[in-house]
């Protein structure tokens, strides 16, 4: 695996050499993106910090890997730390950053003591002076959002800011901020040493009804049966969620790529790939998901806080087959609702799951709804 | 300030949680409001304002669980323990809460103890964890 391969702190001592605006330039070149879903080119932030005039900067890394189905940062970190630790040196030292934080997640804890004996070697090693720490968050997936993790550190509630301004403009402490997840940082050396070096190798964490789960590295634009074929399902696979904010689609031969997603409504992200099969309820899991949603909104902002309460509601009734047709309709119109007017992006990817299973799957909706029916008038 | 977490997490450590007596000396020790601890003490699932038990149960029922069966073990368990997600047993030895995703997708269904992580959990196997504990 790419994302295995050992840097040596060559590429640290090579950044070093080249300076802070080459080794951006190289990055930029390099063509590497954001791993967190957004796929931000990975320079072009950098540069926006390292241009601004304050003295004060910081850079994150985003540990908080808090999508349900997503273990490769958790991979990343058990498997090749040292690696990890070597790209915060080099994205603290492109920026110029006072200091860097590790915001691991609290679920995470127990990584905590393998990240310390990284940070002691690779800066004993390297020399470098930058202080590396690490906060440990106390359970909230909202905490994913990164505007979300500064207040966080702060030691605030973690709850969404207002952008703009961007973090690369008013960060943490109000000070210009790179905020990173742990795959981009620590495809950083990588980058920088190999001549080899694909850009287009993602982590794809692949879970659900599958005999062999686990992280597999796969070019962008893997077709997704070649990956469901992977992982061995037992029972012939009905649909795929990416995620719980990526939505669902039924099985089918598309290329993993964002472009190709996005078309079905759906968003690749972190290639989250939860495997579901023919035995699976898709009401059900919906009605799942639809909790996990209840409780991790903040409760800052009406149309996620109730909505997201209301959805579960009906899902539940819709579940115990005590509901009518017409309640499919409001929680399709509940659903955009709230896709189209909460604050922060947990709100506003929090319907995509259930829009587009009743899309696709409305017919399940349907039967559940209809033996409530069936029920009825046998009893009578 | 990112302190504060720090500190409401050794208050956790030591006291088992975070009373509103412990509140109030932080709040004069790191001249923050009662208030704003207040807030954030509330607010991650992780930290606990009232008594917990001895050991904190966390089991995942996110959907790579709940595909794997989740739902059944967090009924054993809550049978076993004779308490509810968000309960502690009598003998304040277990506290149980239902959480999100934990990150080990790949061996679900999947809980935590303490720092402690327990995967592709079956029945016996949760007696087996229970009874170690005790
Ligand atoms: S959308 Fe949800 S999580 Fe985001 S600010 Fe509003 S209530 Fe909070
Ligand atoms: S879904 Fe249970 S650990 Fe990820």
């Amino acid at each position: 695996m790419q994302i295995l391969r050992k840097p040596l702190q060559r590429a640290y001592r090579k950044a070093i050499k080249l300076g802070s605006k080459a080794t951006i330039d190289l990055i930029k070149k390099k063509g590497l993106s954001g791993r967190g879903g957004a796929n931000f080119p990975t320079g072009s932030k950098w540069e926006m910090v390292s241009k601004e005039k304050d003295s004060e900067k910081y850079l994150i890394c985003n540990a908080d890997e808090g999508e349900p189905g997503t273990f490769k940062d958790k991979f990343i970190i058990e498997k090749n730390p040292e690696a990890l630790i070597e790209g915060i040196l080099i994205a603290a030292y492109a920026i110029k950053a006072k200091k860097a934080f590790i915001y691991l997640r609290g679920e995470y804890d127990y990584l905590e003591s393998k990240l310390k004996k990284a940070i002691t070697k690779i800066k004993n090693r390297t020399g470098s002076e930058t202080p590396i720490e690490i906060v440990i968050g106390a359970g909230a997936y909202i905490c994913g959002d990164e505007t979300a993790i500064l207040e966080s550190i702060e030691g605030k509630r973690g709850q969404a800011r207002t952008k703009p301004p961007f973090p690369t403009v008013r960060g943490l402490y109000s000070k210009p901020t790179v905020i990173n997840n742990v795959e981009t940082l620590a495809n950083v050396p990588l980058a920088m040493l190999y001549d080899d070096w694909n850009k287009n190798l993602r982590l794809y964490s692949l879970s659900g009804n599958v005999t062999r789960p686990g992280v597999y590295e796969l070019p962008l634009g893997t077709p997704l049966c070649d990956l469901i074929k992977l992982g061995r399902p037992k029972n012939p696979i009905k649909a795929v969620f990416f995620g719980c904010f990526g939505g669902c689609i039924p099985h089918c031969d598309i290329p993993l790529h964002p472009d190709a997603i996005c078309g079905k409504e759906c968003m690749l992200g972190s290639c989250t790939i939860i495997a579901v099969d023919e035995k699976q309820s898709i009401v059900d899991l919906v009605t799942n998901i639809a909790k996990f949603y209840e409780f991790e909104s903040c409760g800052k902002c009406t149309p996620c806080r109730e909505g997201t309460y209301r959805i579960l509601n009906i899902l539940e009734n819709i579940s115990m087959k005590n509901a009518d047709m017409k309640d499919l309709d409001t929680l399709k119109e509940l659903a955009e609702v709230i896709k189209e007017t909460s604050f922060c992006g947990l709100g506003q990817t929090s319907t995509n799951h259930l829009l587009n299973a009743l899309k696709y799957f409305r017919s399940e909706f349907e039967e559940r709804v209809k033996e409530k029916k069936t029920r009825k008038r046998t009893a009578r | 300030m990112s302190l504060l977490l720090k500190e409401l997490k050794q208050i956790q450590g030591k006291k088992g949680y975070i009373s509103e007596d412990s509140m109030k000396k932080l709040s004069k020790k790191m001249n923050i409001p009662v208030a704003k601890i207040y807030a954030a003490a509330t607010f991650y699932s992780q930290l606990h304002t009232k008594p917990q038990g001895k050991h904190i149960i966390e089991i995942c029922n996110s959907p790579s669980c709940y595909l794997n069966g989740s739902l059944n073990i967090i009924k054993y368990l809550e049978k076993k323990l004779k308490i509810k997600s968000g309960q502690t047993t009598e003998d304040k030895r277990f506290s149980l809460y239902i959480c999100s995703c934990i990150g080990c997708c790949d061996k679900a269904p999947a809980m935590k103890i303490g720092k402690e992580v327990y995967t592709s959990l079956t029945k016996e196997k949760i007696d087996e964890i229970i009874k170690g504990l005790k």
